[in-house]
């Protein structure tokens, strides 16, 4: 059972995007996708989530092709937490959560006392219940993103997609909420797929790694293979090293231009402009 | 903080609303009846116990009075159709406003009382056509107006919700431009007054055809907005969301504004223009119940079907001449309006 996505291509007002992505994701596998700012780690999520139709290839989960399934079985299967929430209506937490039952609701359905209940359930599970009758605009930049995570673990539990997941968030919440999703990747056998701005990050907490280079496929496999210094220096255009720690993980520090003479794992050129 | 039995805080606001909805079920009975009541034919209680004695009891040997046509030829279908038009404005408003995403917005936002106001004035400037034939042209064109902003918003087809925005500004002034134009070209003695008069909104033309034909389409429309609501909430979240959550927000939109501009060209047609209910009662929904549409849109039908009730009988009922019921919506919408502004404050409106 598995996430296929082959020979991706996705171009906007004939602007490639992604060219030739190819990707197997298993059940229960925890994959960051890893690459500079407009590499297509969104789009590519979006792609994943049937929210944007590629313009030529597939997406497969579980067998079931995105393209020819109808919204609702998608949703039931695939959910997503978004990057950027605006201000909506000033809705209470629990029913923002309680929204992920969407899929399920009939014509003129509406959420019924064990859709509240399932949803005060993932509150609790992800340690979050307090926030049940907040209202979602008043809650911290950390605490929505709680939220909408337990309104997508509501949703689906097959793949969870997150779109920088870490964003905006504090030193502690970053770790808090990567360690509840990894939770979620071990006990139920949630597939996620998170796009990430930190390799540190992503060499503690995934099992694998996409890095996207301008559209491209720049290398993808298991943390331990791909996350070298030179790999990630590649990655960022930028001279890396990695510091190994004494417990064993390991950490990704950029050269800067003072330390000329540590440049021996990288070398990548320096990035030229903001991308 | 004590933790809160789930299912207990679960209904709180469920429960909060039903027995507001009930509270204003009872509040429109008793405002129907003071509006019945009210006027200036007076009709004391024992008489109208008199009066409905002799309806029920088919009148057989009894007189029908003067009094009696007033009640049952005028007030009561008056009455009944200012309810409907005020629960179709206050439900149209409340659909538009979480379509939109924007608290601000009214139901003309896609010139549908612009399009239905110029189709009552073109009616009213052909001679010799009937009532009949100015409220199907309301309805006709009310209707063509919101089409040609989904068409054009159908033909730039990115960035949905702006563009329908802005595709509905340009069919505002296209009409709003042609209903001055037409206003130009009227005889200033007969056809220019009537215009006037239709676009100040007045329900002194609700007669029983009026509300035959008028009750079946918003009741359909409002029952049908009323069973799909918690979608509303799902389409306020954008389509992004929308679409992820498993909902077509293409389908739903499309929906919601048919029925809306169906209630709102009816509403024209029957009374002209009213301002200010669309987008005051859906506020003060939220003020009492909170944004969640599943409790907030039966409580501003309600409201709405109260206000207009209260602002007609208001109307008719201030000055020897009757007053155009948009004059007494605005004098009591706009400082209510800007009391809620005042009220929500802190409710981290966007």
């Amino acid at each position: 059972m598995s996430l296929v996505c082959r020979n991706l291509h996705f171009a906007y007002n004939g602007t490639p995007i992604l060219s030739a992505v190819d990707l197997e994701i298993r059940e229960g596998e925890f994959r960051v996708l890893l690459g500079r700012n407009g590499s297509g780690k969104t789009t590519l999520i979006y792609c994943l989530a049937g929210l944007l139709r590629p313009q030529q290839g597939t997406v497969t989960i579980d067998g079931l092709d995105l393209a020819a399934t109808p919204r609702a079985d998608i949703a039931q299967r695939v959910s997503l937490v978004p990057q950027e929430h605006a201000d909506i209506f000033p809705f209470r937490v629990l029913d923002v959560v309680v929204m992920g039952r969407t899929a399920t609701f009939r014509f003129a359905q509406r959420p019924g006392p064990e859709d509240y209940l399932a949803a005060h359930q993932v509150l609790a599970e992800l340690e979050a219940e307090a926030l049940a009758e907040r209202n979602f605009n008043r809650i911290s930049g950390g605490e929505r993103r709680i939220a909408l995570l337990a309104r997508a673990i509501l949703q689906a539990q097959n793949t969870l997609l997150l779109d920088e997941p870490t964003n905006h968030l504090d030193f502690n919440n970053q770790y808090r909420l990567l360690e509840k999703i990894k939770r979620l990747c071990q006990e139920k056998g949630t597939r996620v797929v998170a796009s990430m701005h930190d390799p540190n990050l992503t060499a503690r907490f995934a099992d694998t790694v996409t890095m996207l280079s301008q559209g491209r496929v720049l290398a993808g496999g298991p943390i331990n293979t791909v996350m070298t210094a030179q790999m990630v220096g590649r990655l960022y255009q930028t001279p890396t090293r990695r510091v190994a720690m004494e417990d064993g993980t390991a950490l990704f520090v950029p050269c800067t231009p003072g330390q000329g003479s540590d440049h021996r794992e990288a070398d990548a050129p320096p990035a030229a402009r903001w991308t | 903080m004590q933790p809160s039995h789930p299912t207990n805080a679960t209904w709180n606001p469920s429960v909060r609303a039903a027995r507001l909805n009930t509270g204003l079920a009872i509040g429109l009975v008793a405002v129907l009846g003071l509006s019945l009541w009210t006027g200036w034919v007076p009709i004391a209680p024992d008489e109208l116990g008199a009066i409905v004695q002799a309806w029920l009891g088919n009148g057989a040997g009894e007189e029908i009075t003067g009094k009696a046509l007033v009640f049952g030829l005028v007030r009561i279908p008056r009455a009944l159709l200012t309810v409907l038009v005020g629960m179709s404005l206050s439900a149209a408003g409340a659909v538009y406003q979480g379509l939109f995403r924007n608290p601000l917005v009214s139901p003309d936002i896609l010139g549908v009382s612009a399009g239905a106001t110029f189709g009552a004035a073109l009616g009213l400037l052909i001679a010799g056509s009937s009532w009949l034939v100015v409220q199907s042209l309301a309805f006709v064109f009310g209707l063509a107006a919101v089409g040609m902003a989904l068409l054009i918003a159908r033909v730039v087809a990115v960035r949905p919700m702006l563009v329908l925005v802005l595709a509905g500004l340009v069919v505002l002034s296209v009409f709003n431009s042609s209903i001055t134009l037409l206003k130009y070209l009227s005889d200033p003695y007969n056809e220019l007054p009537a215009i006037v008069f239709w676009m100040m909104g007045s329900m002194s033309r609700g007669q029983w055809g009026d509300l035959l034909i008028a009750a079946p389409i918003m009741g359909a429309s409002l029952i049908l907005i009323h069973l799909m609501r918690y979608k509303l909430n799902i389409l306020s979240l954008g389509d992004l969301q929308a679409k992820s959550l498993g909902l077509n927000p293409a389908l739903y939109r499309l929906i919601f504004i048919f029925l809306s501009s169906m209630v709102v060209s009816v509403s024209v047609a029957v009374c002209g223009q009213v301002c200010w209910v669309g987008l005051v009662m859906p506020h003060i929904a939220r003020t009492m119940v909170g944004p969640n549409h599943e409790q907030m849109l039966p409580v501003a039908v309600l409201s709405g079907g109260i206000f207009l009730l209260l602002a007609d009988t208001a109307a008719r009922s201030i000055t020897m001449a009757e007053l155009p019921i948009s004059v007494v919506t605005a004098f009591i919408g706009a400082p209510l309006f800007a009391y809620l502004l005042y009220r929500n404050r802190g409710s981290g409106w966007s």
